[in-house]
């Protein structure tokens, strides 16, 4: 306390008798030795009943009020206890223990949940601990630490008091929006706002709240759009969320982790072959802005149709109107049923943008935890170092290279590591990655995409050339790398796909040096015109994925050099006409090749049998029929 | 818990970075501070400066959400030790020398502080003998050598960490003595699949892992090479072993140290990195020796930041080094595995006074043979190969073929080429190069050269 005697000041709802004033002031007094306080009394009537006693920084907050307002709070509140220490069990679990603060105390719910308990097993626990927690509920003083704002300009607030502050925990403004602990001082608290930034001014009144920030998670988000926050902005009203996640989480420990061993199909031939995706992967996509690649993340999505994996789709500083088409091509598609959207826009203020990730994560981990396989994306991971970037110079934390702050590859790395495949014992989950970043000028060297691609299992690199000239998905195979996927692919594909990769990537090598004149020795001219049909049967349209019995089929014709009697022109055309009719006439085949996963012998006659009907008739009526 | 506690109370917290105030002693720097969390809860600091009168400023070792002011620390009197000896073989352990494998307890009786002095002047012992990877581009270019310090520089995405399982795979198995692997500020999968791939193996038995990956705050990937080396310096000096130290990635760790540098209160010096980059990195890769008691041989894996070779960081690391593989970018593109640059890579001893002779006289060879072919290649691009001299035609031919020669399938790779992997005695490289520079490979294909292992297989794929 500084000069003079400390003041407490005690709030009311009646006039309180000298006795009861009596006593309080013995209580208070006690707890400042030395110094005897003065004590101003007030009545108001809005706390219903109790007192409020503030001294310091410190609200001895016992009115009927908050009481009330705190027994809703504070059963989301105690929910949020149970997820943080369930979430990962190898992880020590260091919440709830603040010891000295009762916030939310009276209410909370203790539940220990078994390895496999459900949600509803959860549920029915809590609901008994509820019920006894409520009998206990008598009249208690629920201390919480409160400043004022100090400061407040760009987002950035600092606030004197709140000596209880956490780092990283949620402060309750007086206009009601929220801000986040970043950095604990001795004098106060440093804190980033995350909405209603505008209406922050000096002097205002802040509480810690006792909670780290957290989303709602679980099922009923399922094809909705909610912001970092997790409300619904979708304007489907509110939803009841069955649990909260803090969003910042540990990444699952070396210990906890399995191989990764299932593909995550997308659906596009020219990935699923040569660049395939395992279910825990990360996978980066990367490319300069109009090369595809959002709509090749979508058109993952989408192609996780009937297949059991959740998908989370994180929008960070896109325009509304993006985000909304997507949003829309995903409903068309009927994939919004097993997506959760969380967005980020443009407007959005930077703390908002820079924990949109890290919401998205959370509603992804509660899947994974779950038993669950799914896939997220992260669109765009480089507007999201922009954001941090735009915060921490706020901050002043002093800027390194492009003036990003030196812990920005700390920002990405603790990210995606959150992406894992679970051992068994924790219910085999997964969570594949995609994260998406933007280059400029195709300098796939800069800071930020090398920083991601270091983090990453590998890349998936979209180049504005082949874009244009035609080639979509426009694929540079050479600089496309799967690092974990081969390892998941199913064995007809890994058959036919072989070293497809590593041809292609020199075909387009020797394409280059070809240009230049040199004589080609026969086997180089035949590489050339095969790699050519190979570059034809990879192109696909947006939005159509491809089964995987289909792209086997393609790829076998491609590298047994069935094509090479048609002209290149018409490979586009063969491939599409070919695939109906492959599927009309030889439904047992395709049948075939998708339950046991090989091409048999038998498969592979009968392949080969169906290229020589259709092709002959192909190259004679210019393939505008079909044949019987 | 001692009954003399030095305890004191956290007073500010910047993220990694937390401030103590102790009122009667201040701990010593490097000394190891507990924050208590709650009862059995404690978050591990270790000191990093003191600030008058009474604050010491520590970095976090683990994560620092929840810690809030006022609550009670101690100091411990002591640096952060972890165990060493042989109960760490076969085990894995985390920067604080926990256990995090699941297998309980590691059971050493000798513990070592994590922060010590470099070997003496009079202690060190220079190295002169080459050790045989059973990779062409290396053994061939920059050869490695017995006891001395090695670093694999590239991008992101270029192939460092393979190579690095390449070389565990092919030098620890042959090696019969100690390794210890650690990785600071990698990904957790390959730290997951890494035990895999050694248990499989068997090389787990012979090997310590220490493990501070990507995940954990940069306080834990500051001093997780800091205690893989304490490992390693302990079978060296009380052993007198000869150790194989491999660390993925060294980069990392003065990455961490420039996160937490702003935060302690120094001004950034170039590209914002931390003003003590030299330093730092002086302290921990002179300790890395071989001395009179036994040799640390270290393969260092190093991230080249934005594929800039002349960043400090990795500009500091090269002069630490007695031989550089550089993977580039460039080659990746080409689809030759392993990446390795045959004209940025380098040697010390690549001399031929310790090589001899021929080899000497190969890689020089080689090396000419492609630095000729790279400055024609603006002139092809221009007017074409045909207007080359015959010699010159002959010349870049040879040298496409050099390039795709030292391709080579990896043993480690196999599951994504499809290609088992091989390995070529360094006499059978000499042979190989010796036979294409002298123009007696001239007849068989470009592409009969890719990755293969020697000129027998060649001749096998060019007559398919």
């Amino acid at each position: 306390m500084t000069d003079g005697a400390p003041v407490i000041e005690i709030t009311s709802a009646t006039e309180l008798g000298e006795a009861e004033k009596k006593r309080i002031e013995k209580v208070f007094a006690a707890k400042h030795s030395g110094q005897k306080p003065n004590f101003v009394y007030k009545i108001d009537k809005a706390i219903l009943g109790g007192i409020l006693v503030v001294d310091g920084d410190k609200f001895y907050d016992g009115t009927l009020r908050s009481q009330i307002d705190k027994f809703d709070n504070g059963f989301i509140l105690s929910q949020k206890f149970v997820d943080a220490a369930t979430a990962s069990k190898s992880v020590k679990a260091k919440k709830p223990r603040r010891g000295k603060s009762t916030f939310g105390k009276p209410a909370r719910v203790r539940v220990s949940v078994s390895e496999n308990a459900t949600a509803e097993d959860i549920r029915k626990s809590v609901d008994e601990e509820l019920n006894k927690s409520v009998a206990d509920y008598r009249k208690s003083f629920d201390v919480r630490h409160a400043g004022s704002i100090v400061f407040c300009g760009d987002g950035v607030i600092k606030a004197n008091g709140l000596s209880d502050a956490e780092y990283g925990e949620m402060l309750q403004i007086e206009n009601g929006a929220q801000a986040i602990v970043l950095s604990l001082e001795e004098d106060g608290v440093g804190a980033i706002a995350l909405d209603d930034v505008d209406n922050v001014s000096a002097h205002m009144l802040v509480k810690t709240t006792g909670m780290i920030v957290s989303v709602p998670v679980g099922e009923k988000l399922l094809g909705r759009v909610i912001n970092p926050l997790g409300k619904p902005i979708d304007g489907l009203g509110e939803f009841e969320a069955d649990r909260y996640r803090p969003i910042e989480a540990p990444a699952p420990p070396i210990n906890d982790r399995d191989k990764v061993n299932t593909p995550l199909l997308t659906g596009l031939l020219a990935v699923d072959s040569m660049i395939p995706i395992g279910r825990g992967q990360r996978e980066l996509i990367i490319g300069d802005r109009q090369t595809g690649k959002t709509s090749l993340a979508v058109d993952a999505i989408i192609n996780q149709k009937g297949k059991g994996v959740a998908c989370v789709y994180v929008a960070i500083g896109q325009k509304s109107s993006t985000v909304s088409t997507i949003v829309n091509t995903l409903t068309e598609h009927g994939a919004m049923d097993y997506t959760v959207v969380v967005c980020a826009t443009a407007h959005d203020s930077a703390p908002l943008q820079y924990i949109a990730p890290y919401a998205g994560c959370a509603v992804a981990e509660e899947f994974m935890y779950s038993g669950k396989d799914v896939l997220i994306v992260y669109d765009d991971l480089s507007k999201h170092a922009v954001a941090y970037r735009a915060m921490s110079l706020l901050l002043k934390r002093p800027p390194g290279r492009e003036a990003y702050p030196g812990d920005i590859f700390y920002l990405h790395s603790r990210l995606l590591e959150r992406a894992a495949k679970l051992k068994k014992e924790l219910g085999g989950g997964s969570m594949t990655a995609l994260p998406i970043v933007e280059t400029l000028a195709g300098d796939i060297s800069a800071y930020i995409p090398t920083n991601i691609i270091s983090i990453t299992d590998g890349q998936i690199y979209l180049e504005s050339d082949l874009f244009n000239a035609g080639t979509r998905p426009a694929i540079n195979v050479g600089l496309s790398v799967s690092r974990v996927g081969s390892s998941a692919q199913g064995s007809a594909m890994k058959k036919v796909s072989g070293k497809l990769r590593l041809d292609l990537s020199q075909y387009r090598e020797l394409e280059v040096f070809a240009q230049f004149g040199a004589d080609l020795d026969d086997v180089t001219a035949k590489k050339l015109e095969h790699g050519k049909r190979i570059s034809e049967i990879l192109k696909q349209d947006v939005h159509r994925p491809m089964e995987i019995e289909h792209q086997v089929v393609l790829l076998y014709l491609a590298t047994k050099d069935m094509l090479s009697s048609f002209p290149v022109a018409r490979v586009t055309e063969f491939k599409d006409r070919f695939i109906k009719y492959f599927d009309i006439n030889y439904a047992s085949v395709v049948a075939q090749i998708k339950e046991k996963g090989e091409i048999t012998m038998d498969a592979s006659i009968k392949i080969e049998e169906a290229v020589n009907a259709f092709s002959a008739y192909f190259l004679k009526v210019g393939g505008d029929e079909k044949p019987r | 818990m001692k009954k003399e506690l030095n305890q004191g109370i956290v007073s500010v917290i910047l993220g990694p970075v937390v401030d103590v105030k102790f009122e009667t002693r201040m701990p010593a720097i490097h000394e190891k501070v507990l924050v208590q969390v709650s009862d059995d809860v404690f978050v591990t600091l270790e000191v990093m400066s003191h600030t008058p009168p009474s604050t010491a400023r520590c970095i976090a070792l683990e994560p620092t959400e929840g810690l809030s002011r006022g609550m009670k620390a101690f100091g411990t009197g002591h640096p952060i030790s972890v165990p060493v000896g042989e109960a760490v073989l076969g085990r894995v352990m985390n920067v604080l020398g926990e256990p995090i494998d699941g297998k309980g307890e590691i059971k050493s009786e000798t513990h070592r502080a994590i922060h010590r002095r470099a070997p003496e002047f009079y202690e060190q012992k220079s190295a002169a003998q080459i050790m045989e990877t059973g990779i062409k581009a290396i053994d061939l270019m920059a050869p490695y050598l017995r006891g001395g310090k090695i670093g694999l520089f590239g991008g992101a995405g270029v192939g460092k960490t393979v190579l690095i399982m390449e070389l565990i795979h092919n030098v620890a198995k042959e090696h019969g003595g100690y390794s210890i692997f650690t990785g600071v500020g990698e990904r957790s999968r390959e730290g997951y699949e890494m035990i895999q791939d050694m248990t499989e193996s068997g090389v787990i038995d012979k090997t310590a892992l220490v493990f501070g990956q990507m995940n954990e705050p940069p306080g834990s990937r500051m001093r997780t090479a800091l205690t893989g080396l304490t490992v390693a310096e302990y079978f060296r000096d009380e052993m007198n072993k000869d150790v194989l130290l491999f660390i993925d990635n060294i980069y990392r760790y003065i990455q961490a140290g420039s996160e937490v540098s702003a935060l302690l209160g120094r001004l950034p010096s170039a590209v914002g990195y931390q003003p003590t980059l030299a330093t730092e990195l002086g302290a921990l890769e002179e300790r890395i020796a071989t001395t009179k008691h036994g040799s640390i041989t270290s393969i260092q894996a190093v991230y080249v930041p934005a594929d800039d070779l002349t960043d400090p960081a990795p500009v500091a690391i090269f002069s630490h080094l007695d031989a550089t593989t550089v993977l580039s970018r460039k080659i990746v593109e080409q689809g030759i595995y392993p990446a390795v640059d045959p004209l940025q890579s380098t040697s010390r001893i690549l001399e031929k006074s310790i090589l001899g002779q021929e080899h000497y006289n190969i890689a020089r060879g080689v090396q000419s043979t492609l630095q000729r072919y790279e400055a024609l290649s603006d002139i092809i691009s221009i007017l074409g190969m045909d207007e080359l001299s015959e010699e010159d035609k002959a010349l870049v031919n040879r040298a496409r073929k050099i390039q795709r020669f030292l391709s080579q399938p990896l043993f480690v790779a196999a599951g994504f080429t499809g290609l088992e992997g091989r390995y070529v005695p360094l006499k059978t490289t000499l042979e190989c190069f010796s036979a294409i520079l002298k123009g007696e490979a001239d007849r068989y294909p470009e592409s009969a050269f890719y990755m293969v292992g020697d000129l027998d297989e060649v001749k096998e794929k060019a007559f398919d």
